[in-house]
């Protein structure tokens, strides 16, 4: 749909939204894009997507009402709905949606001009993956590639209108070496910033090295996880407890303990909504978005508002309303999460390197116990890779673990709009066979 | 322009309806529409796709274009796809007690807010969380050899989740409830009040011991290893790809002689779909029987490759393409009572209820987790544990079933793969697993 159409449809929906509330809110998506899958190593699978959708909140008296569509035609049905949705929600104290302000003219850097969702440029990927894949003896399982193009605009009844542009490409790929598995993936916003011959060769190296793995004994051991393996269990349980609802609502385990030391120095993390795959000028609710420091040298500075929980608890939205598409409806989260501090060569000495764990989302986010099965694990020593594990357990709880960090990677690794580095943990409870 | 071996195309529209209570507070309680289509063609090699939303709009014409698209996308695939036969049909829908579509929304919001609220009235209790989910809807599909059906289903179900806290520590226990029978909000306030009860018990409970020890498995933790641990393993893509450790050994024992676990799509439980997402009856297959691994789950494709076994398994999520999948996937009962278990398990642990799980069957590795547990000492439950996990082989696992408990229970639940999401069921009895590798961080 072009700007003019968009335009044009939100100011109806906005017209008739103001005879039957006081605000209204609305969140457009849409994009299209092409994907290949292998199956084995063939492509087996290619096919094309067009999306689109409308969300429209109205708030009444204090009350938010919401409803979503695909189809534009059925907008007044949709607008309907969110009417019927703001006279069942509980009121609240709201002190309105955001006016527009002027926004600066930074380049976000997430949009390729150039990028266009085509199937053959996507089958090249794949080929690009498989030569570097077949650097190692394996076979590949899987994988895929895609490329997308899509927007979003945010318009509401205070005169906000804020549209952007994004572009993705991303490829995968899966390789195995008799029951030995490897498993590698990248994505980035321009087409000439991914490196699909690498991720090949990473996942075929990693199916091949843990080939000849061996048992390891139950033990304490020193630990570095990998930017992958650290966002992992970060996502499933560090994450939340930033949420300034989770916090409100006694969820997180962070909640009280603003200003206090909780992690170790040498961490900081923070939001830069400018910086990465995820960059925003506004946020999902038309909010102006900016840094957020959530950690500084392991003490808690901030947590995440959207505009219905900082209204509610007396604080200030911090531009932290994300959607996942045009169908969801706004939630707190990060837009680019860093995960920086002082850094350090941790792979130095002797250390189990996990590459990645399985099931992290079943780690228990209230307290931060968890315990896992690890996935492609080696012996790092001087940056080399050395033997590897064959299977076992991590456990701990995560916030202990983090009150002790021995240390952060000189180097990060972008995974979608995150930039995280190997982190370091020495004295960790590992489960063996 | 190349003509189409086959095409699909499978329509799926209707209403989403959700509330969500956080703490007394109606924090968003509405329904929104949806309309998607997903149209695969098969072209002289492999699948071309096309997704489509707002389908119900497109005329004929746009229909055939959106099939030549397809056939277009097609041509860069390079695997030789054959359908396997299969026979088509459907079958007929089991009668819902009370439409959820039918009770307006207000009403269904005062039922979560009285299941919510009796969590919150439990001592020690610092929050809750209820949710309310609803998905109503038609599905419709044709394919070029001239089959057509369409079916109307509704799957609704609520969560119910309670955090303790005492001293700065915090527990927290969840309860939900998912079915394709009709509204299911009615008359479970006790299910807010259990929530609570177990997370207020948490908060005395010590972290589990980690190490290698015998095991029993509640009946919703034993499903869970029947879907995590066996039934992903014996999916046709997995096989077909060469990542399942149990390709390659149809006929073999592969576990102990008293597990038979089964797939059944046709049972009237949450993971029952009346026709496959390509148009092909379900059945029933049985996966390992007394221990012999007897057939795969399969889509026609992966059935024409692989065999042994049968198709009726696709199943897609609306607007995404059909992949092999399990629907209502449990361990058969067999003969032990519950005492008898925990008293041959002798000293070990029990472990109930699942956080989830996930599994590399290429690796034939599993993990999941458990919401809580008991200690067992000389054949009897003592203390109680949380933070409990579970991971291993599967293979080897599977052979040190030592006992199938005769108490049978079926789960309803969610289960992700390639980035969709399908309802389905897990079912075991009370089962006891010798030296399992239980995670845990207590001393």
């Amino acid at each position: 749909m072009n700007e003019d159409k968009i335009r044009g449809l939100s100011e109806l929906i906005i017209k008739a939204g103001n005879k039957c509330a006081d605000e209204v809110e609305i969140f457009l998506a849409g994009g299209s894009g092409v994907v290949t899958q292998l199956k084995g190593d063939l492509i087996g699978e290619a096919g094309g997507s067009e999306s689109f959708g409308i969300g429209i909140r109205l708030i009444k008296d204090g009350k938010i009402g919401s409803s979503t569509t695909g189809n534009p035609e059925r907008w007044q049905e949709c607008l309907a709905a969110a009417e019927a949705s703001a006279k069942l929600a509980t009121g609240q104290k709201w002190e309105g949606l955001p006016s527009p302000v002027p926004l600066s003219d930074i380049d976000l850097d997430i949009f390729d001009s150039s990028l266009k969702p085509d199937i053959s440029a996507a089958s090249s990927l794949i080929e690009e993956m498989k030569e570097g894949a077949s650097e190692f003896d394996v076979n590949i399982a899987g994988g895929g590639s895609s490329f997308g193009t899509g927007y979003s605009v945010i318009v509401n009844s205070e005169g906000v209108f804020y549209s952007r542009e994004k572009s993705r490409v991303s490829v995968s790929l899966e390789a195995i070496s008799g029951t030995s598995t490897g498993y590698e993936f990248d994505s980035a916003c321009f087409n000439d910033r991914i490196d699909a011959k690498e991720t090949g060769k990473q996942a075929a190296f990693l199916a091949a090295h843990s080939v000849d793995a061996e048992e390891i004994e139950s033990g304490q051991y020193d630990v570095i996880f990998s930017p992958i393996a650290f966002s992992q269990i970060l996502g499933s349980v560090l994450l939340p407890s930033f949420s300034g609802r989770n916090v409100h609502s006694n969820r997180s385990f962070l909640a009280g303990k603003m200003g206090e030391q909780v992690f170790d120095e040498c961490l900081c993390i923070y939001d830069d909504p400018t910086d990465g795959q995820g960059s925003t000028l506004l946020d999902a609710e038309g909010v102006p978005t900016r840094r957020i420091d959530f950690v500084e040298e392991g003490v808690l500075k901030s947590f995440a508002y959207d505009l219905k929980t900082a209204y509610r608890y007396g604080e200030e939205s911090t531009g932290s309303a994300k959607r996942g598409g045009a169908g969801g409806l706004p939630s707190i989260g990060m837009h680019n999460l860093h995960v920086d501090g002082k850094r350090s060569n941790v792979f130095d000495e002797k250390a189990l390197y996990v590459q990645d764990v399985v099931g992290a989302h079943t780690a228990n986010a209230i307290t931060g116990d968890f315990s896992l099965e690890l996935s492609n694990t080696s012996w790092m020593e001087s940056g080399e890779y050395g033997s590897a594990v064959r299977s076992a357990m991590v456990s701990g709880n995560f916030f202990e673990m983090m009150k002790d960090i021995a240390g952060l990677s000189e180097s990060s690794r972008e995974i979608g709009s995150s930039k995280i580095p190997s982190v370091r943990f020495n004295g960790i409870q590992i489960i063996g066979k | 322009m190349e003509e189409p071996r086959y095409y699909d195309i499978r329509h799926t529209a209707g209403t989403s309806t959700h509330i969500d209570i956080d703490n007394g507070v109606v924090e968003s309680a509405g329904t929104s529409f949806f309309d998607t289509a997903i149209l695969r063609v098969l072209g002289s090699h492999g699948w071309g796709i096309v997704t489509i939303d707002n389908y119900s709009a497109k005329s004929r014409k746009e229909k055939d274009e959106y099939i030549s698209q397809a056939l277009r996308h097609a041509m860069v695939t390079v695997e030789d796809v054959a359908l396997g036969d299969a026979r088509s049909g459907i079958l007929p829908m089991p009668a819902m007690k009370e439409d959820p579509a039918s009770v307006p929304l207000e009403e269904k919001c005062s039922l979560l807010s009285g299941i919510e609220s009796q969590a919150r009235k439990v001592d020690g209790i610092v929050s809750t969380r209820a949710g309310y989910s609803e998905g109503s809807g038609t599905v419709s599909f044709e394919n070029s050899s001239g089959a057509e059906f369409s079916y109307a289903i509704c799957r609704s179900g609520y969560s119910i989740s309670a955090v303790a806290g005492r001293n700065g520590v915090m527990q927290a226990a969840r309860e939900s409830e998912h079915t394709i029978s009709g509204l299911n909000l009615r008359h479970k306030e006790d299910m807010g009040a259990k929530a609570a009860e177990r997370a207020v018990a948490l908060l005395d409970a010590s972290p589990a011991k980690g190490g290698k020890m015998n095991a029993v498995l509640d009946q919703q933790l034993a499903g869970v290893f029947a879907h995590e641990a066996i039934g992903h393993a014996s999916e046709g893509d997995l096989v077909k790809e060469g990542i399942s450790v149990i390709k390659g050994m149809i006929g073999e024992c592969i576990g102990s002689p008293n597990l038979t676990v089964v797939d059944d799509p046709t049972l009237h439980e949450f993971g029952f779909m009346p026709v496959d997402s390509e148009g092909v009856l379900p059945v029933r297959s049985e996966i390992i029987k007394e221990g012999v691994l007897s057939a795969y789950l399969h889509n026609r494709q992966t059935l024409a490759v692989v065999g042994d076994g049968d198709a009726g398994h696709a199943r897609g999520q609306a607007g995404e393409v059909p992949l092999v999948r399990m629907s209502n996937t449990f361990i058969e009962s067999g003969d032990s009572s519950y005492d008898e278990i925990i008293s041959e398990c002798r000293n070990g642990i029990l472990l109930k209820g699942s956080r989830g799980g996930q599994v590399d069957p290429g690796r034939g590795v599993f993990q999941f987790n458990a919401e809580y547990g008991y200690v067992i000492e000389n054949g009897e439950l003592s203390k109680m544990v949380r933070d409990v996990s579970l991971s291993g082989d599967i293979l080897k696992t599977m052979h040190n079933i030592a006992l199938c408990g005769n108490d049978k229970k079926m789960t309803p639940g969610y289960c992700g793969k390639g980035g969709q999401s399908v309802p389905v069921t897990d079912g075991s009895p009370h089962i006891l697993l010798k030296d399992a590798v239980v995670g845990g961080c207590g001393e």
